[in-house]
């Protein structure tokens, strides 16, 4: 009897295992040369292609994915808001070990899910070059959600995406650098002297004085923006009164797009994979990875109307045009207005790094405080006010205008102006999305992160500071975030769907990204339904990769086949946010060298300075420091240090010197050992107090980089071993600047200053 | 001394160098006859201006012809980069039609007659939404419409716009059909017809928005309890904010979900929250 069940079950299981569809890609990954600016470089294709082939299926099949790594490094394929097991979720030393170079692996899952996801490359940096495509799970047709008179309209994948020449490590290390080449190339340095020319001076001072360097919306400078890899490009198939779908994802590493239509509105049916409903908006700024439906219409035969496509920096834009003939142009975004944003910026900012939302609750995108910056909701940049600046009182202008911002919250598009900009209390789900009845489980995290040392970070903890959160199979796990950075952030949640708390009770969208804008407060929750360690982290790539996420990990589950050695594996993965960054320059002038070394990561700072004249007069000499960042904003940085010198003066041996404490010491010979800390003050003057093994004290006032016009910089130097240094470079490209400084023991000085 | 006149001499060569180069012809000149739409000679000014590039593209524009003949550098730029430019200065050519905001924004001379080109979609939906109410709604649909304009009067702190729907809304309010009320709708506006008549005279009679405001808070609760009877097609959401009233919090009607605050202005618009969501 037993038998002939277990024999029934096996051929009915046969059955249903042979009415599943099996789909089947071969993706051949392969480095490749591109030229998008007119310079070959290297990138990475799929079959030959730029982005990575479109994946289509259907709810039901079952996908398997051959992926042929013909690279000479390694690899692995996330699969981006897909419900799958986790050993196929494709995140490097997490879920399975990366797919080793001239490989082949395979990915194998059932599709359970509908809707427009993509996929990329979790490894490294490569999403930046090219390993990213789009994931089209379509709906069956009996599929009792199906929406006729949108799922059966014709439909295009888009992806968007950015290019830059710079080899992306670079870009990474650029950033942990915190130069600020990238401000240079946008042309947002914010200098003083376009302060002053502005009438922001007030606001340039103050931003320095709460130790903020320029703000800007994003981190990198990039040469292109694409769409499905073109700059420009266009589907001319589409007529009079067609409606298209455009199933649209954000594959870019670092930038959000802003969406907009030449030919009318645009209707939002569904974000993140999974349908809303219609919703009409004029425009729409969709998150790094974050995907929407959106649907068009050609208004009109004989003209092609732009689906115009623009980053958050307004550097640059890309389009894709809809129908043939002559070409109805969008209204181009204006360029953004930074020194509003940057007094925007000083209002919320206190003293200690904190931000401070002045009482109101913001939450789902609704506010957004950079319509200070944008020119076609809150007015162009007031010309009057820089050409009738003389005999007015600049000051008191300023001041009647920071009182009219502490009366209360302007920051709503949609209430400011006649456009209608998305946000997230606009999604609304067509079905409910309640979870089931059961325990839960809350966690806050508070986003932080400071710019200036490029460190990213939940509850100032990056991933391998941090434990892995259990969570139990079966219970709810709300998230409530709060970010408390200067800047946004898309966090993604790997394997699961949660619901975002926007007001629509039962029909609260589903989403796997919320952006959550600085001072934001935004709640989302989700049944915990299947074993598996899933990251959780912000997609911006830099900020990930410099170890901002969390794992969530279920209690008692079984151990994932793939990971066959856990501990290698987290030691590799926490290597991403370990890594150390170098820079190094070099001042090469009449009077000596002047340079540093540095070698840093998250936490730690090796750092060499040094002082190389010509000859024994002007003498040599190194300071050397250990140092570990302390604190969220990483103003305080305790170090132990190694200092030498030499110094022979035309006839006198063992010259002595005293500092302003009266103690004496001699700069001829000396080796010291010392402890100290290096502070930094507002307007971001660096305050070092140092106290040598010879009882000899130092204490350092230090300003570098001050933005005098977009290229010029000032240094300033001042200490109580009476010795002082004052500088002014003009920097000409990426590497190199023209310096003339002052320094009391080595005079003047011209010189070419090299960075790395 | 020599070298004093070295540098001298560098100096004056290369700026004579500089200015023959501004001087210079367009290089690899290529002329093209090309439309472009526009009516007058401010609409010529703006036109050029905007096709002209320093030695790369210079232009000229017949308002009779609407011809505009481009010379330029043919490798460094095309004629869609220059037509590209013009259109977005606002006007229409052979390549490219203006973005409508740019359009709207010529000086009235300059807003030729544009072919090709339907009015805006946006303008026409919303005039759709509020002729819809007014043709379905019934016997109060005047009385709605003109709230809802004195509403957004209020929400961008226009006095004055405030009293003129108020005007309207008063004499919709006096001559609002009773015959064709039900008996339980009839009920309700004859308990609130001489309430909402008092406000709305108040608020066009002034056009202090301060003052407008305090009768708008009466005249919203009286119009809520009309309009939950009455009922309209289109979802109606009853909006409230702390703040309003002087801190004693007050209540209002709208049609969009999205909060526009009448009491605070522009400076508090988003202030408050939907308290009711009133449909048929």
């Amino acid at each position: 009897m037993k038998k002939i069940i277990i024999a029934l079950l096996l051929g009915f299981s046969a059955l249903s295992s042979l009415s599943q569809k099996i789909v089947r890609y071969d993706l051949y990954v392969r480095d490749t040369v591109v030229n998008f600016t007119g310079k070959e470089k290297r990138a990475i294709s799929v079959n030959g292609q730029i982005p990575m082939p479109t994946l289509t299926f259907t709810e039901g099949d079952t996908a398997e994915i051959y992926v042929h790594n013909e690279l000479n490094e390694k690899t692995a394929l996330h699969w981006h808001g897909l419900f799958l097991p986790n050993r196929e979720d494709g995140v490097p030393y997490l879920t399975q070990m990366p797919i080793e170079p001239h490989t082949t692996y395979l990915y194998r899952f059932p599709i359970i899910q509908t809707g427009t996801h993509w996929y990329h490359s979790h490894f490294e940096l490569q999403e930046q070059i090219g390993m990213y495509g789009s994931f089209i799970m379509n709906k069956r047709k009996a599929d009792p959600t199906f929406r006729k008179g949108i799922d059966d309209l014709p439909a295009v994948p888009i992806v968007l995406s950015e290019w830059t020449d710079y080899k992306p490590k670079n870009v990474h290390r650029m950033l942990h650098n915190a130069g600020d080449w990238f401000a240079i190339r946008k042309g947002t340095t914010q200098s003083y002297g376009e302060a002053i020319k502005q009438g922001y001076l007030k606001t340039k001072v103050k931003n320095e004085w709460k130790r903020m360097t320029a703000m800007d919306v994003s981190d990198v400078y990039y040469d292109k923006f694409l769409i499905n890899g073109k700059n420009e490009s266009q589907l001319p198939q589409f007529k009079a009164g067609d409606k298209v779908r455009l199933r649209v994802s954000n594959g870019g590493a670092s930038s959000y797009f802003w969406l907009q239509y030449s030919g009318g509105k645009i209707t939002v049916i569904a974000n993140d994979g999974n349908d809303v409903e219609p919703v009409e908006v004029d425009r729409l700024i969709i998150a790094v990875s974050e995907t929407y439906d959106v649907l068009v219409t050609i208004p009109k035969d004989s003209i092609a109307y732009e689906f115009l496509t623009t980053p958050e920096d307004r550097t640059k834009s890309t389009s894709l045009w809809l129908g043939s003939g002559v070409k109805k142009l969008a209204n181009p975004m204006p360029k953004l207005k930074y020194f509003e944003g940057m007094k925007m910026m000083n209002d919320m900012m206190k003293l200690n790094g904190d931000l401070n939302d002045m009482g109101m609750s913001m939450s789902l995108n609704r506010m957004d405080m950079n319509v200070v910056m944008y020119p076609e909701i809150t007015g162009a940049i007031n010309k009057k006010k820089s050409k009738d600046m003389k005999g007015m009182d600049m000051q008191g202008m300023d001041m009647s205008k920071d009182n009219s911002m502490h009366d209360g919250n302007q920051y709503n598009a949609n209430a400011l102006s006649d456009i209608v900009t998305l946000n997230y209390a606009m999604l609304k789900s067509p079905t409910p999305t309640k979870l089931p009845d059961t325990t839960v489980k809350t966690f806050c995290f508070t986003l932080t992160g400071n710019m200036n040392r490029y460190v990213w970070s939940l509850d100032n903890k990056v991933v391998s500071e941090a434990d892995k959160i259990l969570i139990h199979k079966g219970e709810n796990v709300r998230i409530v975030l709060y970010n408390n950075s200067m800047m946004r952030h898309p966090m993604h949640l790997h394997g699961h769907d949660f619901r975002l708390l926007n007001g629509k009770g039962d029909r609260a969208p589903l989403k796997n990204i919320v952006d959550i804008m600085p001072m934001e407060t935004d709640t989302l929750e989700f049944n915990a339904n299947v074993y598996g360690d899933w990251f959780f982290h912000c997609h911006i790539l830099y900020h990930m990769m410099s170890g901002m996420g969390r794992v969530f990990s279920y209690e008692n589950q079984p151990a994932n086949p793939e990971i066959k050695n856990p501990k290698l594996a987290q030691r590799k993965l926490f290597n991403d946010d370990r890594k150390f960054h170098f820079m190094a320059e070099n001042d090469f002038a009449t009077n000596g060298n002047d340079g540093m070394a540095m070698y840093s990561n998250t936490r730690w700072q090796v750092a060499s300075e040094w002082r190389l004249g010509y000859h024994d007069m002007h003498g040599y000499e190194i300071e050397n420091h250990i140092g570990r960042y302390v604190g969220r904003m990483q103003w305080f940085m305790p170090f132990i240090g190694y200092d030498y010198r030499y110094r022979m003066r035309d006839g006198e041996i063992n010259f002595q010197e005293s500092n302003i404490f009266g103690q004496t010491n001699t700069k001829d010979t000396r080796q010291a050992l010392s402890l100290g800390f290096v502070y930094t003050l507002p307007m971001l003057i660096k305050l070092e107090t140092e106290v040598f093994t010879t009882g000899t004290v130092l204490v350092q006032l230090k300003r570098d980089d001050i933005p005098i016009t977009k290229r010029i910089r000032a240094h300033l130097m001042i200490n109580t071993d009476k010795e002082y240094m004052i500088g002014l470079q003009y920097v000409f490209s990426r590497f190199m600047a023209l310096r003339v400084h002052y320094d009391s023991d080595m005079g003047l000085g011209f010189g070419l200053n090299l960075n790395y | 001394m020599n070298f004093k006149i070295k540098i001298v001499m560098m100096v004056t060569a290369l700026l004579s160098l500089t200015v023959l180069s501004c001087k210079a012809a367009i290089k690899n000149a290529k002329t093209e006859s090309i439309k472009v739409y526009g009516n007058c000679d401010m609409c010529k000014n703006r036109i050029e201006q905007a096709a002209n590039k320093k030695g790369i593209a210079k232009a000229d524009w017949d308002a009779d012809s609407k011809l505009l003949s481009l010379t330029y550098d043919s490798k460094q730029t095309t004629t869609e980069e220059v037509l590209k430019r013009i259109a977005y200065a606002g006007y229409d050519n052979a390549l490219f039609l203006a973005p409508d905001e740019a359009y709207t924004k010529l000086p009235g001379c300059c807003q030729y007659k544009r072919k090709n080109i339907t009015k805006t979609v946006v303008t026409e939906t919303k005039k759709d939404v509020l002729s819809d109410t007014t043709k379905k709604e019934g016997p109060l649909a005047k009385v709605f419409s003109y709230y809802f304009a004195l509403k957004d009067a209020l929400a961008k702190d226009d006095g004055n716009a405030a009293a003129v729907q108020a005007k309207a809304l008063y004499k919709a309010i006096e001559v609002a059909p009773m015959d064709k009320m039900t008996p339980a709708e009839h009920a309700v506006w004859m308990n609130r017809q001489q309430k909402l008549s008092y406000d709305a005279e108040h608020i066009k009679g002034v056009t202090e928005t301060e003052h407008q405001r305090e009768h708008f808070v009466s005249l919203s609760k009286n119009m809520y309890e009309v309009i939950k009877v009455f009922k309209m097609d289109l979802p109606v959401y009853y909006d409230y904010c702390p703040m309003a009233n002087d801190g004693k919090g007050a209540n209002w009607l709208s049609l969009q979900e999205t909060i526009n605050n009448p009491y605070m202005g522009k400076k508090m618009q988003t202030c408050g929250k939907v308290q009711e969501t009133i449909t048929k």
